[in-house]
């Protein structure tokens, strides 16, 4: 008589298809998938400790680190938190300025979705084609920051310069791009029978299960819940522009992706709209040099590319924050992944690891 | 009875040789040595030209520029790349079968370089033109399952073993669609024998006779040399590579050395048997003719492969089994038919 | 930001739970609770038609020196409100019921809080460090912590107490 056994497979955390660091104990019965247990912490840096021993405009850089490839997203959460503390009034130009750098760092964050997706179906040439497309926003970065990738950008009551006219300019040149970009991604992926068929009714998260497990984000949205921070809280000036919310139907890998891809083109219109109606004006509130916010404690949240980012700020009115506690959105999502990957075969965890777009800077924090 | 420049040039040196020995049957193993020794050359530079190749065209598919920094426009690459592979250090893993282990990537080699003496170059340039050859080459490319499941079973890594029996499964789903594929260029032939199924080529190609055959034989050809789409066995995002995980440096590159090894043998396998050999118009000699035509084929299939995402293994196992094997089945009834109603007419 | 629970609303808690407190002077006041308590106003406010909080967006906890403080940031989509609980729990053995009873969702925030701040939850379905080492003996967020020194002892990394503090 023949006997199985089941094993157990440790994905990670060096292996390439895990995105950074996170280890995957996979039980595995042959090919088929038993459970999934996500074990993380291998980036683990303490940024929650960092940040009660340096001031508040020492953290905004730490928050950079905390999402690397949206850094932008992450500034803006914490420096809305820290105003919101310290009743910092932006100027409204800079509100433009911070709207128009989170969307198109939306769109990059995206684009390394699409191109680590791509990777872990095993077509490199899709992983080329986003980080090609990637690379012209972390140009427009470079131009308007210096820096590419962790921009600390956003600070506390605005940001830090102007925007130029040649990045306004190349601004504009990338979003009439968006619409070509799209298409020939549709051509090259989106409308490729294998890709359709590994995605297509692949670890299917239903509305329930999504909310149940607290995911936000892309994620969500694409199990059909109607849950965009952007649109309920109308933070910053996300209030002034108008444009949908993509949502999926089943929850699978395919509507993940079709969500995000849908975003891209959504992040596309509301940086269009920032641009049209650029107000003129300062783009630096009057934020006191040494900044005390009064004592007490404040929670904020944005909609992150990857979904709920919250951060909790306590304050005792000296310089230092007291406590920070950052609400991750891949950290929370990270639940969903056991229930996503059951029954599934290996190579469809694969394609759950990329669609659940877990990113490890923001998971360990 | 032959014509052609390599076969006048061998008929030459075995004329010289003949004049020096004297002896026929040493004259036929010099012979035989020299075109092993010159097959085996073919084989090594084939790997040299193809890693260069395929990282060249895999750059142009993907818009970057590729290998530009050793030589003239990155020419030296491949042997920079061999010379890395040779210093690198040789880890033996713990808790592996020693033997299974390193025997694995040598014999792996040893199929893909036999083969080669079924291939027919040119007119009367086959160094093994045996009656049962498209049998016996079947035969032995199927071989190489066994050492990619030793590799896996013997590297005492869950990658390894996982990979090692993905092969099994898909070479037994593939070599029997592709085994039908073939039966039809068989049954047009008459012949198992390779410089008969080329000669039968030299009015209408097999591709316009066989059409259901070649697009069979195309599928099941980038699965039997795993090459993307279906390089489940390597996998590189889900089982790392796996039979090869644990294998470094010359051990490393002797499994990469047969995989370019493959690729080129179904380049000379599709033109042999579909694309007329070395046939072709008289103002090149045939084995330019066979080698343009076999370097169009690789081309085709480095495309085909980066551009596909990789298959999942339960899609491609019943896409091997209900729906080639039908096709196979199906194409071998019509050939059949289609020979009847020929030979009456 | 939503509208906050308004302080009617707070009132009528107030009048349910014995230890329910607010501090009226606040715009948006935490309501405050005791820990015996936590569990059934969790599952009121979880649970009654017209708060629906559906959502633990935030879960920590802080370090006040002489107690320790949960803090809960609901929210409910359907009626775009929020709400802050609080629960001081006592610094020699911060123990609080697991919200994991009403929000599967907060399994790794619950997690995580233990690994760092060192709270224990009651009834917590897995309760294991999630970040940081499993033999490590401290935990990072606590006001009063001093960073371990690693070792490796017989090829195993260990975590031990500095020796001498200078």
């Amino acid at each position: 008589m023949a006997q199985t056994e089941k094993f157990v497979l440790n994905m990670g955390p060096q292996h390439p298809s895990t995105h950074g660091v996170l280890q995957v104990q996979v039980e595995l019965d042959g090919e088929n998938i038993v459970g999934a247990k996500p074990v993380m912490g291998y980036l683990h840096r303490g940024i929650e400790k960092l940040m009660e021993s340096r001031t508040y405009a020492q953290c905004v850089p730490y928050t950079d680190r905390l999402d690397y490839v949206s850094a932008m997203n992450n500034n803006l959460g914490f420096c809305m938190a820290v105003e919101k503390l310290a009743a910092i009034e932006v100027p409204e130009r800079a509100e433009y300025i911070r709207v128009i750098c989170a969307e198109l760092n939306r769109i990059a964050s995206h684009h390394v979705f699409i191109g680590s997706l791509t990777n872990d179906l095993g077509s490199a040439t899709g992983m080329i084609y986003a980080f090609r497309d990637r690379e012209k926003i972390l140009d427009l970065f470079n131009i308007i920051c210096g820096a590419r990738m962790t921009a600390h950008y956003i600070r506390i009551g605005g940001v830090a310069a102007d925007a130029q006219e040649e990045f306004l300019r190349d601004t504009q040149a990338f979003v009439d791009y968006v619409p070509a970009m799209l298409d020939e991604y549709d051509r090259i992926f989106t409308g490729n029978e294998i890709f359709q068929a590994r995605m297509k009714g692949t670890s299917i998260i239903t509305k329930e299960t999504a909310l149940k497990y607290s995911m936000s984000g892309p994620n969500i949205r694409a199990s059909g819940v109607d849950y965009d921070i952007r649109k309920i809280d109308k933070y910053g000036a996300y209030g002034k522009f108008d444009f949908n919310i993509p949502l999926g139907e089943q929850g699978d890998n395919w509507d993940r992706y079709i969500v995000r891809l849908k975003e891209i083109q959504e992040s596309a219109n509301i940086i269009q709209q920032a641009l049209d109606n650029m107000p003129e004006g300062p783009v630096m509130a009057k934020v006191p040099k040494v900044l005390k916010p009064p004592k007490g404690d404040a929670y904020h949240r944005v909609e992150n590319t990857r979904g709920e980012l919250g951060f909790y700020i306590v304050s005792d009115g000296s310089t230092k924050p007291y406590r920070v506690h950052i609400r991750r959105p891949s950290f929370v999502n990270l639940q969903a992944l056991d229930s996503m990957c059951q029954g599934m075969l290996l190579a469809d965890a694969v394609t759950a690891f990329a669609t659940i777009d877990p990113l490890m800077g923001e998971v360990d924090c | 009875m032959h014509s052609g420049i390599l076969y006048s040039t061998a008929q030459a040196l075995r004329e010289i040789l003949m004049s020096f020995v004297g002896i026929p049957i040493i004259v036929d193993i010099i012979m035989t040595v020299i075109c092993a020794t010159i097959l085996l050359l073919i084989m090594a530079t084939s790997a040299l030209v193809f890693t260069l190749g395929e990282r060249k065209i895999c750059a142009f598919i993907q818009v970057r520029i590729g290998p530009n920094r050793v030589g003239p426009g990155g020419l030296l690459q491949s042997v920079a790349d061999m010379i890395k592979l040779m210093d690198k250090e040789d880890i033996v893993p713990r808790g592996i079968d020693k033997w299974l282990w390193v025997l694995s990537p040598i014999l792996l080699l040893v199929p893909s370089a036999l083969i080669y003496a079924f291939f027919p170059f040119d007119d009367g340039v086959i160094l093994a033109d045996v009656n049962v050859g498209l049998f016996l080459l079947i035969a032995i490319t199927s071989q190489t399952i066994l050492p990619f499941l030793m590799g896996g079973y013997a590297s005492n890594s869950k990658y390894s073993l996982i990979g090692g029996m993905r092969t099994v499964a898909q070479m037994l789903g593939y070599e029997v669609p592709m085994v039908f594929a073939l039966m039809g260029i068989v049954m047009l032939t008459g012949s198992l024998k390779m410089s008969a199924i080329v000669e039968a080529q030299s009015n209408v190609w097999f591709i316009v006779l066989q059409p259901l055959a070649f697009f069979i034989y195309i599928v099941t050809a980038l699965v039997e040399s795993n090459r993307p789409p279906f390089n489940l066995v390597e996998g590189e995002s889900e089982i790392i590579a796996g039979p090869f995980t644990e294998y470094t440096g010359m051990r490393w590159a002797l499994f990469f050395l047969a995989e370019f090894s493959n690729l080129m043998c179904i380049g000379i396998l599709t033109t042999t048997l579909f694309l007329g050999g070395w046939h072709g118009p008289d103002f090149l000699p045939g084995f330019a003719w066979f080698w343009i035509k076999t370097f169009i084929c690789v081309l085709f299939y480095q495309w085909v492969g980066w551009t596909f995402p990789r298959l999942r293994i339960d899609t491609m196992l019943s896409f091997g089994w209900k729906v080639l094997l039908p096709i196979a089945l199906v194409n071998v009834l019509l050939t059949g038919v289609g020979i009847y109603i020929y030979n009456i007419m | 930001m939503g509208t906050y629970f308004s302080k009617e609303k707070l009132d009528l808690l107030k009048a349910q739970f014995d230890t329910a407190e607010y501090d009226a002077e606040q715009a948006e006041p935490a309501i405050y609770i005791g820990k015996e308590q936590l569990l059934d106003l969790m599952k009121v406010l979880r649970e009654t038609p017209t708060y629906a909080f559906d959502r633990m967006s935030c879960l920590t906890a802080v370090d006040y020196k002489e107690y320790y403080e949960m803090v809960y940031c609901l929210y409910s989509r359907r009626y775009d409100l929020w709400v802050t609980v609080k629960v001081k729990l006592d610094h020699d053995n911060p123990e609080v019921e697991s919200m994991t009873q009403i929000w599967e969702g907060t399994n790794f925030e619950e997690r995580e809080t233990y690994d760092l701040m060192g709270i224990k939850f009651l009834n917590h379905p897995d309760l294991r460090r999630i970040l940081l080492p499993d033999n490590y003996e401290a935990h990072p967020l606590q006001k009063d912590f001093v960073p371990l020194e690693p070792r490796v002892e017989g090829g195993v990394l260990t975590w031990h107490k500095p020796k001498n503090l200078s």
